[in-house]
């Protein structure tokens, strides 16, 4: 090999790395069928918080916390008081600075003060800006609109799985081969345009290499260029990201290469290629802050002694201010926003731990982590003798599920695993008719829905549609828009006749082996802290959220199932459970499950608060009567909670008997116009893993992830540590995503619902074109322009010994990176009845403000 | 040691994290490497302190092993890739010789 072609080998080799660099600041956007929550900066978690939204404001020009005049607004409205904006003054190492005078000609106050009028007071900072751009952005705008344009139409070409009447040609060969074929064609392009596009580089890294060449981007730069293309539309990259990685047929040096052939060609076509800057990226200045002199001047003028303070006095109150600089601000606010939350929250779980109930409970009821399973079990503990737990909702069984049906197998678990077992759902002996017609029934309706979209695609073919289902077509809708509840319940009953119930097994003793049953079984008992005190029912409990007309569907369902419906989960590990195997070998271990327990499925519907429990093959029927208790109970708590949960959501009545909100809920689940189904996990702010007796008899308003845990059965720490690097994890990222679809609606958020178009069946535009939506849309965080979902980041609460805790950080980076910089807070304390502590660099320090008054 | 009939080639192994793994892969493939093997969950002690091994729900924070085998003439631009890559990522990197049977898997 000759020098010139190891040295090119070696450039097509760094240009995969550049890539791969350039993209850190992108997290993956997984397909909106299965929506899962990210932290859109996760890749920059290794930075402390504060730095990283510096650096996404740098790259995306995106906010990374709530503008000065909505704190301001909320310390106005007392969200927010001077004792929290103390606090986190104080926990910024600036309590000292109470003590300090500072004198402003006949005006003596501490320096503290001075802080605190600034941040009331001073000037706000300019929104951020992306300060890297691509050579077209400089020289010909209409070119980088042009190159964003092209991106965007052949991603949605490439991307589309069947909603699109014509597939896109050679597109088994892989983006870049089948867009080379295409590019080419483009009429809409000029024809100088086309002709460069005919003579493409055989691989998209030469490609990539060779357009940075002719573009001028000097050597180094490589990386700040490609990350200006990748910040023109976040939303298709941080998507093409996940398919690289998943799928492996279009990355993101397909796309890039893509999106740099265009540029190039585009602007040698426009003329623009020799007129290009040598030595690109630009990288744009800095927004301007104030500077130190203006903002003593704007102090003075705001406490109304200009012209009074000596040089001596505006010096010091210089030095004073320079404590904070402007860019900090929003941060602090912020930290007080966050500490008031924070301080009720610590001081609600620092009373005394409820009384355990004597005796056996009728049923257990295991739900999911998510914080809208506080609220079910909070008003189940109030109807009856019940005990809850909490347990990531993939109740540790990762399976590919595929159901009755057949077709695509989903991945249910979290998505920080791959699946190693693959569960079929297959009809019970005996009821292999009653399947077949359930399939019948299913055929028949998906075929009818496939013929009646076809139809509208076709040339003739509306025309004869409307005529000949016109007459149906509009009194449905009107049923649908006029009377949805009735509609719904009409559609629901008309379904079960159509599709009728089919008992089905899941053959989990072929799935899984002995070995995996029992140390599932083992894990999930151990991690939940249910060793011992069993009831006669165990009920795990999976969620799922039924809702008309959403593509945002998958993101109301189980984030630990990966954007799923959760009962097959509990199905499977019910019936792991329920095998005397297992159970024996549990005996061994130390964990008795008494004979008369008995694990059962169900699956509680968010948006109507109904609680299905899952007549499977482990069903026993001789538990009738106990069943049927249970049953009722769950109804009552479940109406209870529809009515605390109309209190929340838009035009709902504001305070209905329980029979009237179950009614109203179950209305909006099946209104097809309804953009607030349900509030989601809007207002979620902590995960707390203690047992039941730390939160038991609290309205957490659910707000907090419940994840129950009992130290005394993990001595070596081994459930924590699972509980910290994976439920945790998965509840960060879900925070991180409200959060940041909060602070930066556009950027990071997914606008309003309805402009939404779903393109591609991966993902939804605002309007007819332009980037993918990245986050949560607008009516999942807000009613009209109020927020209600609180952005702030999680604050975990452990009762585990100090010393566990400690050494899990020190051995896992992932924990050094969320603890240490800031992107979520962590309380501890060993028992109950003991001070919680605040874990700092430093170590575990006391909780201030528990008794500071608000 | 006697290597009779065997091929000398370059072993490299890449540990880093598991959320770093995609972007190794991508780099053996871009320099025309022919296949790779990989180990999850792995653990150690390094100059950054002791790493967890394998986590039980979480693939993407554990550190993974990577293991390529190529001929000389992509060790240099293998190198390069891999060097840029931990430039700014963490991540250990081994280079050695080692004997192959078949060494036109590798290929």
């Amino acid at each position: 090999m000759s020098a010139a072609v190891a040295e090119r080998s070696a450039a097509l080799a760094r240009v995969s790395s550049d890539v791969s660099l350039a993209a850190r600041f992108l997290a993956p956007a997984w397909p909106i069928e299965t929506f899962i929550a990210v932290n859109p900066l996760g890749g920059l978690e290794d930075l402390p918080f504060g730095q990283a939204v510096e650096r996404a404001g740098d790259l995306l020009g995106a906010r990374g916390t709530m503008g000065e005049p909505f704190f301001r607004a909320e310390h106005a409205r007392g969200r927010i008081t001077d004792g929290d904006l103390r606090s986190a003054l104080a926990l910024r190492g600036l309590a000292d600075l109470e003590a300090q005078e500072v004198e402003l000609g006949a005006l003596r106050l501490t320096a503290l003060e001075l802080l605190l009028h600034e941040l009331r007071n001073g000037r706000e900072v300019p929104a951020p800006a992306r300060r890297l751009h691509t050579v077209a952005e400089l020289c010909a705008p209409d070119v980088a609109a042009a190159v964003d344009s092209q991106a965007s139409k052949w991603c949605a070409a490439y991307l589309d799985v069947g909603q699109a009447g014509w597939t896109m040609p050679g597109r088994e060969q892989g983006f870049y081969d089948a867009w080379a074929a295409l590019a080419r064609h483009d009429r809409s392009l000029p024809r100088a345009a086309r002709s460069m596009l005919a003579a493409l580089p055989p691989g998209p890294e030469e490609a990539v290499l060779e357009a940075l060449e002719e573009l001028g981007i000097a050597r180094g730069q490589e990386r700040e260029y490609l990350q200006a293309h990748l910040a023109r539309l976040p939303g298709w990259a941080a998507h093409v990201r996940w398919r690289g990685e998943h799928l492996h047929d279009f990355g993101l040096v397909d796309y890039l290469a893509m999106r740099l052939l265009y540029e190039r060609a585009l602007l040698a076509a426009a003329g623009a290629l020799a007129a290009a800057p040598a030595g690109a990226p630009a990288a744009g200045e800095p927004s301007r802050e104030p500077s130190i002199g203006e903002r003593v001047l704007e102090l003075v003028q705001g406490l109304g002694v200009s012209g009074e303070a000596t040089l001596e006095q505006l010096t010091a109150a210089g030095r004073v201010l320079e404590l904070m600089p402007p860019r900090e601000r929003a941060l602090v606010w912020l930290e007080a926003y966050e500490g008031h939350y924070r301080d009720g929250l610590v001081e609600q779980l620092s009373r005394p731990a409820a009384a355990v109930p004597r005796g056996r409970p009728d049923a257990q009821l295991v739900c999911c982590i998510d914080a809208r399973s506080e609220g079910l079990r909070r008003h189940l503990e109030s109807v009856g003798s019940y005990e809850t737990l909490g347990f990531a909702g993939f109740f540790a069984v990762a399976i590919r599920y595929r159901d009755l049906a057949g077709g695509a197998s989903s991945a249910l678990c979290p998505v920080l695993l791959e699946p190693a077992n693959e569960i079929r759902e297959t009809p019970r002996q005996g009821s292999e008719e009653a399947a077949a017609r359930a399939l019948a029934g299913r055929a028949a309706l998906a075929g009818a829905e496939e013929g009646f979209h076809a139809s509208k695609d076709e040339m003739l073919a509306p025309f004869a549609l409307a005529e000949a289902s016109g007459w149906l077509a509009a009194p449905l809708a009107a049923g649908k828009t006029l009377t949805p509840g009735g509609f719904g319940a009409l559609r629901g009953r008309l379904l079960r006749r159509a599709v009728p119930a089919a008992p089905t097994v899941l053959g989990v003793e072929q799935a899984f082996s002995f070995e995996e049953r029992a140390l599932f079984a083992e894990v999930a008992l151990t991690m939940m802290g249910l060793t011992s005190g069993f009831a006669p029912l165990v009920v795990l409990c999976g969620h799922g959220s039924t809702t008309e007309n959403n593509p945002y569907e998958a993101a109301l369902d189980c984030g630990a199932c990966g954007g799923n419906r959760g009962a097959p989960n509990a199905r499977v590990a019910a019936a792991i459970l329920n095998g005397a195997d297992v159970r024996t070998h549990l005996a061994g271990r130390g964990i008795e499950i008494p004979p008369d327990t008995w694990f059962v499925a169900a699956e509680h519907d968010t948006a109507t608060d109904t609680v299905s429990i899952i007549e499977d093959e482990s069903f026993d029927s001789h538990r009738g009567e106990q069943i049927e208790r249970l049953r009722a109970d769950l109804g009552e708590a479940g109406r209870r909670l529809a009515a605390e949960r109309c209190g929340q959501l838009p035009s709902a009545p504001a305070s209905p008997p329980a029979e009237e909100a179950a009614r109203h809920v179950r209305r909006r689940s099946s209104d097809w116009s309804e953009v607030f189904p349900e509030w989601g996990l809007a207002g979620n702010a902590a995960f707390i893993v203690a047992p039941r007796s730390v939160t038991a008899g609290l309205d957490l308003g659910r707000r907090a992830f419940l994840h129950s845990y009992d130290a005394e059965v993990d001595p070596d720490g081994a459930a924590l540590e699972t509980i910290l690097t994976a439920p945790l994890v998965v509840a960060q990222w879900i925070n991180c995503q409200y959060y940041f679809s909060a602070v930066d609606p556009v950027v990071f958020g997914a606008g309003a619902k309805t402009i939404h178009n779903v393109v591609a069946g991966v993902g939804v535009l605002a309007g007819h074109n332009g980037d993918l939506q990245l986050g949560l849309p607008w009516q999942s965080l807000a009613d009209g322009r109020s927020l209600v979902h609180e952005p702030m980041r999680l604050l975990a609460l452990v009762q585990a010994p100090l010393q566990r805790i400690e050494t899990l950080i020190a051995r896992n980076t992932i924990l050094q990176h969320l603890f240490g910089n800031g992107w979520v807070a962590l309380a501890a304390r060993e028992r109950d009845g003991e001070r919680w502590l605040r874990y700092t660099t430093r170590g575990f320090e006391p909780w201030q403000g528990q008794e500071e008054g608000r | 040691m006697s290597h009779e009939g065997l091929s000398k080639m370059t072993k490299i192994e890449v540990v880093a994290a598991g959320s770093l793994g995609t972007a190794v892969r991508d780099v053996f493939k871009a320099a025309g490497a022919s296949g790779f093997t990989g180990v999850s969950g792995v653990s150690g002690l390094g100059h950054g302190g002791y790493h967890q091994g394998r986590l039980l729900f979480n693939e993407g924070a554990s550190l993974e092993l990577l293991i390529t085998v190529v001929d000389d003439e992509k060790v240099g631009p293998l190198v390069a890739g891999l060097r840029a890559l931990f430039d700014e990522s963490p991540g250990v990197m081994f280079v050695s010789d080692v004997y192959v049977s078949r060494p036109e898997h590798f290929r």
